[in-house]
Parts: C-alpha cells; sequence; structure tokens
C-alpha cells in the first residue's frame, strides 16, 4: 500500500524533475512527451492496483514532519474509497489527456514544457486527494494553483492568455485567504490540523466531541471560510469569473484542470470537511452551489465561443456539486463529481479536436509565415477578455456539418452530451444529476424546509437549461450546413492519438462504474454531528402538507436552537444518504428531471436544427434579459468598476499624498538641514576637527617613517613570527 | 582506541599543515597546508565531543560540521585571490607577491 502510494505520487514528480533538472538549459527532454506519459500510466496502474486494496477501516500513514514546542505538524496520506476513486478518476484523465496532448500540442516550440507542467500538476493534485491533514491539502492546493497558472498562461506570447493567468492567480488566492483563516480557527481551537486520528485525535473526532455544547457559530463561520477557498477553486459566484478567462489555455489543459480534476478539487474538499459543516454553513454552500448552477447555465445561453459554452456548463456543474454536499448528499456530489470529470473532460477534448480541425486550416493558409510553428496562436491575439471577440476558430456560428467530416469526434461528443444533459437511463450523468436533484428534494421534504424546496427548482431549472445549450452546441457545430464554406473544406478528423482517448471517455459516459456509489458498504458518508433538522420537522412528519408559513418560521434556523433540536434531528441527518434511490422523492425528482431535460433538448432542437423558433427574434423580444445573460450578469464588469477602479483611485490618492504631503517634509527637512546645521557644522569641522586630524596625521607619518623597515612584504616571514609568538607566549604561560 | 589517538594523529596533522603553509613556495600547497590545521581541529572537536562530553551532547560534531562548511567558504575565497594575485603579478610564489614591503 505504502509502495503503490509512493509509485502514484513519485512518478510524475521524477517525469518532472527530469524536465526541471535536464532540460531548462536546452529545448528540454526531447522525449518528455513519452516520459511524462508512461508515468502517468504507472500512476494510473498502481490507483487500480491500490483499488482492491482499499481497507474498509482505514488508518492515516502519518509520519511527524515539524515539531515546534507542544505543537507538531504531522504529514501523512489517508486512503479511502472516495480517495480511491478520486486517484483513478485523476489519473485516468490525466493519462488520456497526456496521449491527446501528443497530437494536440504536436509542433508546439516549448512541447516538452507542456508534458512537465502537465506531470507536476498530476503530482499535485494526487497529493492533495491523499493528504490527510489540512496543511498537506493545503500544500497541494497552492501547487495546483501555480500549475493552473503556467498552463494557463502557457502561450503567454498573447496578451490574453497572460492576463487570464494572471486573473485566475489572483481570483483564486481572494478564496484562498479565507481557506487560510478558516484553517487557523480550526487550529486554534483544536491545536492540529490533521483530519483524522492518527497519534493524536484529529479534527473530525474533536468535533464530534463538541456536540450540543453551547455556541457552534464559530464552526459555522469556519465552516464557511474554508469553503470560501472551494468558491475561489472551484469557481463558484461570486468568484467564478476566472475559470471561463482560463479557457486561454490550450484545450487539454481546459479539459484536465479547468474541467475535470482541478476545479473539482474544491468540491472534494468541501466533501472532505462535510463532518465540520453545521446546519448553517450548510445551507450557505447549498445556496452558493444553486445559485452557481443556474447562474452559469444561464449564460452559457447565449455564448458562441465553443469553450466558453463549455467553461460555463463546468461551473454550473460545480454548483450542482456543491448544492449536492450543502444539502446532505456526500455520495450524490462525489458521485456527479467522478460522471463529470470523464463526460467534461470529452467534451473539452472533442472541443480540442474540432478546433485542432480548424487549426490545421490556419497553418496551411499562412504558410509563408509558420516559420514559427506556435504562429496560429499569435495571429489571433485578439484580447475577447468579455467574450466580444471570439477566435474564428472557437466561433460555434463558422462551424456547423461537421459530423460528416469527423465523424469520431461527433459520436464521442454527441455520448458526453447526452450524458451531461441527464438523458435517462444509459448515461451516467443522468444517475449523477437525479441523485442530486432526489437528495435536495428528500432534504426538502424531510426537513420541510422552504429553503430546499426553493434550491430543487432552481436545480431542476438548471438541469432543463443544460439540456439546452449543451444540444445548442451539438447542433451549431455538427449539424445543419456548413456556415464557412472554406474552413469547412479544410476540416478533417483529428489522428488517432486524439481519436483514442476521446472513445475511452465516451464509453466511461455510460453507467459502468456506477454501482460503486450505490454500494453502501463501498462509501460510506461520514457522520455531521452539527446537521440537524429544524426542530418542527418531526412534528410534521407528513411532509406533503408543505404549510409555507411554517416553513417561513425556519427561515431564521439558528445556531441556538439547532443545538436545541439536536436530539431529534440526528437520526434523519444522517440517514440522508441512507435510503437514497426508494424514497418518494427520488422518484418524483427522476420524473421531474427526465421532464425538464426532454424539454430542453426539444426547444433546442426546434431553435437551432428544425428553425422553426428563431433565437433571434427570442433574443430581440427579451433583450434586458438577453443583455445580462450576453454581459456575463456584468460580474466582469462590476469588478472592474468597482474593485480595479477602487484600487486604481486609491493608489492615486496616496501617490498624490506621496508626491506632495511626505516628499514636501523629506525636502524640507533636507533644506534646513544643509542651509542651517550643514553650514554650522562644516564650518567646525573645517577649522577644529581637521586641525586636529591633521595634527595626528603628521605625528603617524613621521613615526611610520622609521617603523617601515620592518615589513619585508613577504608573507611566510609574516607567518613565522605569528606562530613563533604564539610558540613564546604559551612558553612564557608554562614557565608562570 | 582512546582520546590519545585522535590527539597525537591530529597533532601530527597540525604539524604538517604548518610546515606546508611555513614551507611552500606555492600559494595552492599554502591552502592545502591550511586544510590540514583546520581538518585537525575539526577533529580534535569530533575526538572530545565522543569521549568527554556526555552522549547526548552533540555540540561537537555540529562544530566540525560548521569547520567544514567554513573550509569549503574559505577554499573558494582563497582561490579567487589566488587568481586576482595571478592576474596582478603573473605568479602565485607568495615571496615574488612583496608590495606591501616598507
Amino acid at each position: 500500500m505504502v509502495v503503490l502510494i509512493s509509485i502514484i505520487l513519485l512518478a510524475p514528480l521524477t517525469a518532472f524533475a527530469v524536465y526541471a533538472l535536464l532540460g531548462l538549459a536546452n529545448k528540454g527532454n526531447p522525449r518528455q512527451d513519452v516520459l511524462s506519459t508512461f508515468a502517468m500510466l504507472a500512476a494510473f496502474i498502481c490507483s487500480i492496483l491500490l483499488f482492491w486494496q482499499i481497507d474498509p477501516k482505514p488508518v492515516p500513514l502519518t509520519i511527524d514532519w515539524i515539531s515546534l514546542g507542544s505543537i507538531t505538524f504531522s504529514m501523512g496520506f489517508y486512503l479511502d474509497s472516495v480517495t480511491v476513486i478520486m486517484l483513478i478518476v485523476v489519473t485516468l484523465v490525466s493519462s488520456l489527456v497526456h496521449i491527446f496532448s501528443m497530437g494536440y500540442m504536436h509542433g508546439d516550440p516549448r512541447y516538452p514544457r507542456f508534458f512537465a507542467f502537465l506531470s507536476l500538476f498530476s503530482f499535485s493534485m494526487l497529493f492533495l486527494v491523499v493528504s490527510d491533514n489540512l496543511l498537506g491539502i493545503y500544500i497541494g492546493w497552492e501547487l495546483v494553483g501555480l500549475c493552473s497558472y503556467l498552463l494557463i498562461g502557457f502561450w503567454f506570447e498573447k496578451d490574453s492568455a497572460a492576463n487570464a493567468c494572471k486573473k485566475a492567480f489572483l481570483t483564486t488566492r481572494v478564496g484562498d485567504v479565507g481557506m487560510f483563516v478558516g484553517m487557523m480557527m480550526l487550529f486554534t481551537k483544536f491545536k492540529t490540523l490533521s483530519l483524522y486520528d492518527g497519534a493524536n485525535a484529529g479534527i473530525f473526532t474533536l468535533v464530534e466531541g463538541l456536540s450540543g455544547t453551547g455556541d457552534m457559530l464559530w464552526l459555522s463561520v469556519a465552516g464557511i471560510l474554508i469553503f470560501c477557498g472551494a468558491v475561489g477553486k472551484s469557481a463558484q459566484v461570486p468568484l467564478h469569473t476566472w475559470l471561463p478567462d482560463a479557457m486561454e489555455g490550450p484545450t487539454p489543459v481546459s479539459a484536465l484542470i479547468h474541467a475535470a480534476t482541478m476545479v473539482a478539487a474544491g468540491v472534494y474538499l468541501t466533501a472532505r470537511m462535510f463532518p465540520i459543516l453545521t446546519t448553517s454553513s450548510s445551507l450557505v454552500i447549498a445556496y452558493v452551489g444553486g445559485i452557481t448552477a443556474i447562474v452559469a447555465a444561464t449564460i452559457a445561453i447565449v455564448r458562441f465561443d465553443i469553450k466558453r459554452v463549455l467553461a460555463y456548463s463546468t461551473v454550473s456543474q460545480l454548483g450542482f456539486m456543491m448544492l449536492a454536499i450543502g444539502a446532505g448528499s456526500y455520495v450524490a456530489g462525489l458521485f456527479h463529481l467522478t460522471t463529470h470529470a470523464f463526460f467534461k473532460a470529452l467534451l473539452f477534448l472533442g472541443s480540442g479536436s474540432v478546433i485542432h480541425a480548424f487549426h490545421a486550416m490556419h497553418t496551411h493558409h499562412d504558410e509563408e509565415h509558420t516559420d514559427d510553428a506556435n504562429h496560429e496562436h499569435d495571429d489571433h491575439s485578439l484580447v475577447h477578455e468579455h467574450g466580444s471577440e471570439i477566435p474564428p476558430d472557437q466561433d460555434m456560428r463558422n462551424m456547423g456539418g461537421l459530423r460528416r467530416k469527423m465523424p469520431f469526434t461527433f459520436i464521442t461528443m454527441l455520448i458526453a452530451t447526452l450524458s451531461i444533459s441527464g438523458v435517462p437511463f444509459i448515461f451516467s450523468g443522468f444517475w449523477s444529476k437525479d441523485k442530486i436533484l432526489g437528495g435536495v428534494l428528500e432534504r426538502a421534504m424531510e426537513w420541510n424546509s422552504i429553503h430546499h424546496y426553493i434550491l430543487f427548482v432552481i436545480a431542476l431549472i438548471a438541469a432543463g437549461i443544460t439540456a439546452f445549450y449543451m444540444f445548442r452546441l451539438i447542433f451549431m457545430t455538427f449539424f445543419g450546413e456548413p456556415k464557412n464554406q472554406e474552413m469547412h473544406e479544410m476540416a478533417h478528423e483529428s489522428p488517432w492519438v486524439m481519436t483514442v482517448p476521446l472513445l475511452v471517455l465516451a464509453f466511461l459516459s455510460f453507467p459502468v462504474v456506477n454501482h460503486l456509489w450505490f454500494n453502501k458498504d463501498f462509501v460510506k458518508p461520514p457522520m455531521q454531528h452539527h446537521i440537524h433538522a429544524p426542530e418542527h420537522a418531526q412534528v410534521l412528519p407528513d411532509s406533503k402538507t408543505h404549510n409555507t408559513e411554517f416553513s417561513l418560521a425556519f427561515l431564521g434556523v439558528s445556531e441556538a436552537n439547532a443545538a436545541e433540536g439536536e436530539e431529534n434531528g440526528h437520526d434523519s441527518a444522517h440517514g440522508a444518504d441512507g435510503h437514497h434511490g426508494h424514497s418518494p422523492a427520488h422518484t418524483i425528482a427522476m420524473i421531474l428531471s427526465i421532464i425538464v431535460a426532454g424539454f430542453g433538448i426539444l426547444l433546442s432542437w426546434l431553435f437551432y436544427h428544425k428553425r422553426r423558433l428563431s433565437a433571434e427574434a427570442v433574443s430581440t423580444t427579451f433583450r434586458p434579459v438577453y443583455n445580462l445573460f450576453w454581459n456575463k450578469y456584468y460580474f466582469d464588469e462590476f469588478y472592474d468598476g468597482v474593485l480595479v477602479a477602487l484600487t486604481v483611485w486609491k493608489s492615486r490618492l496616496y501617490a498624490q499624498f506621496d508626491g506632495s504631503v511626505v516628499d514636501g517634509i523629506v525636502n524640507g527637512v533636507g533644506t534646513v538641514t544643509r542651509d542651517v546645521f550643514a553650514a554650522f557644522t562644516g564650518f567646525f569641522d573645517n577649522s577644529v576637527v581637521d586641525g586636529i586630524v591633521n595634527r595626528i596625521a603628521e605625528v603617524t607619518w613621521t613615526i611610520g617613517g622609521r617603523i617601515r623597515r620592518i615589513q619585508t612584504g613577504a608573507i611566510q616571514t609574516y607567518l613565522f613570527v605569528v606562530i613563533g609568538g604564539i610558540v613564546l607566549i604559551i612558553l612564557i604561560f608554562r614557565v608562570l | 582506541m582512546t582520546l590519545q589517538h585522535y590527539l597525537v594523529i591530529s597533532a601530527i596533522l597540525f604539524s604538517l599543515g604548518i610546515f606546508a603553509v611555513l614551507t611552500r613556495r606555492n600559494a595552492i600547497s599554502i591552502l592545502m597546508g591550511i586544510e590540514l590545521i583546520l581538518n585537525s581541529c575539526n577533529l580534535n572537536f569530533v575526538a572530545f565531543s565522543r569521549f568527554v562530553t556526555p552522549p547526548e551532547n552533540i555540540d561537537g560534531q555540529i562544530i566540525a560540521i560548521f569547520g567544514i562548511v567554513l573550509a569549503a567558504a574559505e577554499a573558494a575565497v582563497f582561490l579567487a585571490i589566488i587568481l586576482a594575485i595571478y592576474r596582478e603579478f603573473g605568479s602565485i610564489r607568495p615571496d615574488e607577491v612583496d608590495t606591501l614591503k616598507g
């Protein structure tokens, strides 16, 4: 077990180290791609082997890392079923992306560096996943952030990419500050950052011991602060704006980091912290997730850049996962994480395949300029920060009719789309999304909580919109007549290194491993000791007789009555994941989700395939709403207009203060010193001090002239005198 | 092996070092002599730490490690000085470098 986990972590790290140590001076290891890919495949195989050895009662493998007085920071691994599933997902998607990149990045001048960064990213992500303490998670967390920065800005010649990577780094940093403060709150309270019991009790055990003792507000605050880190990394509203811009990176990076793994790290962290969530922090998480799901979905409807549609779709799906965890459906959230990782990676790689087809066209047309193989990335260095200018090879309005040109890409992307849209029964996305919707509705019925009813409706609408915009993408890209005949002529199917990963991921978009998530012995949700139903929930066992007046009273579920309601709320809270799949809530949710998905697909078909309805007409009719979606709810404008402008204004103010007041004082002091004090001391210096110094110098000169004869200048003579002197001194001391 | 053995070896090393420093006509050889002197000191530290102080006290070893680091730094500086002297005088024989002669 230790051997396997060591290989999983060290293989990608070694691949990066080989590049870092051998590569930077010359153009890098020419076979870095093979090295990195094999390292990833080795890690994948070890993850599979680890899967069979997984302990039902895991113990952390820890060592003490730093001892400071009475406090010891440990470092170690915790391997339970969820960790291993994450390991398999990360290593598998990463391996496939490595293989895909061999085709996609071919001919890039920094080709080896790309693979080295992918390896470093994979190591960091795996480290984050297996760490058993918040410190380790934080280290991995910041490392994946760094890799994300490096890879978004991989084509740093483009201004838009350079800006996007800075934006991503700084925006996620906002959340990370919150996370760090949350960690420190837990640390001050518990004097440890370990999550699980090792030599000493871990945070989760200590949290359990807190049950019902007084005011739990601080725990809610700590939970929300740690969730802030997840808000940044998983691109939840309001820190979601970096993720769409992160699409400036190469498409394989978008698939691996900004769809399948890193952005899911926030969801994973929130799931890891499940036991410390309280009723109110859960509700905050659920609301943030629900709002993100619907906001991002509505923005995705009106985008024309194929990668931006997928980016907003990712944000929206991450919102679903957060909503699930906030609503207490631990299993559903992680289940959706894994299914989403596969089908969204597939969608991104598919879009990469489409873009690659058009790239080829670009290079063909600019043959006279292709001395630099990177040229195709430079020649559209448009600033499309606000989505208004789209590179032509990513603009869906230039596509259409590609299904005959690129059959593999079409089929695999269609499978992924059916999966994400929630087409029933034979696609994995349906099962995971349904589990989320069912989980939320179940919580709503159980607690008779109006919050969760609202969230359920939001999630249902978002699910319908998801189906709509995903089919819009498919219809615009692959169906209909080619919009741009010239580009269409040049388009071609991608080489096999790119289609094989698509096929593997397409296979995984079917529910091949779902049974793991429905196996209650395999995935056990951890206990939440501080989640309580509102105390009235038990009074109204028949949740069908939903009473708005009653529910409104629950809007102010405070910590105080949550503590009181602990006894009766306990069972229902823990049972939340226990009876999935059979309760009426799940049946209702399943039927409703099939209806909304069908409705979304139907509308999409009418708008973009049959053209019975005109998207233009609708957008004109609802101009204000369309503008709101088109401008992405003005989040970027808000940040530019308020935060950036405020900072600039503040800096100007400080500069002015510096220029007038501080400089004035300094210059005034300088003038006074020079004209008043210096004049006086100068006089004193010239007459009194110089007089004394000159006398001394004359005396020294005279004496020096006499005794300079003893200096021979030969260094060994000096040494002889020194040693002789020492011997003399020793002799004298012996005599005395 | 007793403390005495170490001290004798150390004394021999020290004397050889002194001899080299005083008699050699090449600056590099003088540097080698200095290294011998330093290492004889390190040997003394380790020996006293092993035989005299209580075992949990490892100050002597630590100082020996400091001494090794110091010797490395000193060698770097010394070689740089020798290079500079060679550029200035065209020789690294110390008896030819006597500009400071009074």
